[in-house]
């Protein structure tokens, strides 16, 4: 993209983020059904399903992140980060301008 | 606690047409939610149960991808400096309240009318906040639309902005100073929404945007906090009753996070207003499949009398108007960004 932040594109980390996604999801689903099975006894199992998603959304949204770098699909960086200032509190308690 | 453990061999056995049709509803529906704030949960729980199941597995699965996808979304849209951290947690506070009310009268509805009176009162919640609050959001999208997209504090926010009711509140991020009295109404029903209907952002986003005054851009990207919040909160409940499938969780998440994170990248290549037009489009179109559903339930409640098969078609052509919405809401998305990546190619040579 012609207005990308950074010209060089992360084709490395897209590849090792993308083999620790395939493997997490391959180690995942060779045990698919017995994994499930565990987690829905409830409990302290509750544990299991939330540090699950955890885990995909760090190794998978790094991923998907460089993916989308690599494909050349970046943000426009507008003044987006430019922080507002609130309307200043006007003042409590009369100043004497002397 | 009771624990309602789930009987594992009722999961569904997934064939291959299972996992495309979740891990694509799950890329749309991220899409969507990375760009308006909320979409696709109102897909993916009846694309669930129509492949077998369970109803409260379906909703706490749903609920269990949907907060890691708000938290990607939120920290992709922090990092163009569109997210309010502080006015989102101070609605996703409220947001709490508003949850544990919104069951409460769905437990009341439920005892004093049954599972068909608890679907109808759904349906009309549905129907009623869609067209009110998203045929207000279309007028004013199209308003913006056509004064070259500029954005204005709504009056209502302006005059409640000048309002010194203690506490008041700074939002540096969001550019305004109100009272906490008028933000705890907006968190309130955004969780009372979520509830009900477990979409909450369709009242949340336009609330932000119309009472509080918060740009839409800001709005839509502050409501994945609140997602984030409620979604955790909600997700370790039905976690603990054991009734999240980890399966279709993570088949669904594989498409969101892809697509939750174009949809946090095209809210920078598109102007404010054509958050509100995605929005307004996608609860209109969602309005009038809820409303080719009420049959259902007034013909459950003996109130109206209808034959099965119309009532089977009915309900098939009110699903597919629903993902129809998620696809309309993704084309317009998808298309915005083309428009402006072309522009911006323009521009640049």
């Amino acid at each position: 993209m012609a207005t990308s932040q950074s010209n060089k594109k992360p084709i490395g980390r897209t590849i090792l983020f993308g083999a620790l996604t395939a493997a997490f999801y391959t180690g995942f689903f060779t045990y698919g059904d017995n994994i499930a099975a565990h987690f829905a006894q409830g409990s302290f199992w509750a544990a299991g399903p939330i540090a699950t998603v955890f885990a995909v959304s760090y190794l998978h949204g790094e991923f998907a992140s460089n993916l989308w770098s690599v494909l050349g699909i970046a943000a426009i960086s507008k003044d987006a980060k430019k922080t507002v200032e609130a309307t200043k509190r006007p003042a409590q308690r009369p100043v004497l301008n002397a | 606690m009771d624990i309602l453990s789930l009987d594992p061999t009722k999961f569904i056995d997934l064939s291959t047409m299972a996992i495309i049709f979740l891990f694509l509803v799950g890329f749309i529906g991220g899409l969507v939610s990375g760009f308006i704030g909320s979409g696709g949960a109102f897909v993916l729980t009846p694309g669930m149960m129509s492949l077998g199941v369970p109803g409260t597995v379906a909703v706490a699965s749903n609920m269990c991808h949907k907060f890691p996808k708000a938290l990607v979304g939120a920290i992709k849209r922090f990092r163009y400096g569109q997210v309010d951290v502080k006015m989102g947690l101070i609605m996703a506070a409220s947001a709490g309240i508003g949850v544990q009310i919104g069951i409460h009268i769905q437990r009341i509805i439920l005892d004093m009318w049954g599972q068909a009176g608890s679907d109808l009162y759904v349906s009309l919640s549905f129907v009623f906040v869609l067209v009110f609050v998203g045929g207000y959001v279309m007028k004013d999208a199209v308003k913006c639309a056509r004064c070259g997209g500029v954005e204005e504090t709504t009056a209502l926010a302006t005059r409640l902005q000048k309002i010194e009711l203690w506490p008041m509140i700074n939002f540096p991020r969001s550019g305004l100073r109100i009272s906490l009295w008028f933000t705890l109404p907006v968190g309130f029903a955004t969780g009372m929404l979520a509830a009900t209907i477990a979409v909450g952002g369709f009242v949340g986003v336009p609330g932000m945007i119309y009472v509080i005054g918060v740009p839409g851009l800001m709005a839509s990207a502050t409501e994945l906090v609140i997602a984030f919040a409620m979604g955790l909160g909600g997700s370790i409940n039905w976690a603990m009753h054991g009734m999240v499938d980890i399966r279709l969780v993570l088949i669904i998440l594989g498409g969101s996070l892809l697509g939750v994170q174009l949809g946090a990248i095209g809210t920078t290549y598109v102007r404010p207003h054509m958050i509100k037009m995605v929005m307004a489009t996608i609860m209109l179109i969602v309005a009038v499949s809820r409303g080719l559903a009420l049959p259902t339930y007034l013909v459950k409640l003996g109130v109206m009398n209808m034959g099965p098969d119309t009532l089977s078609l009915l309900n098939k052509v009110s699903f597919a108007s629903m993902c129809m919405a998620l696809l309309i809401g993704s084309g317009i998305i998808l298309g915005s960004m083309w428009i402006g990546r072309r522009a911006q190619l323009a521009e640049a040579a």
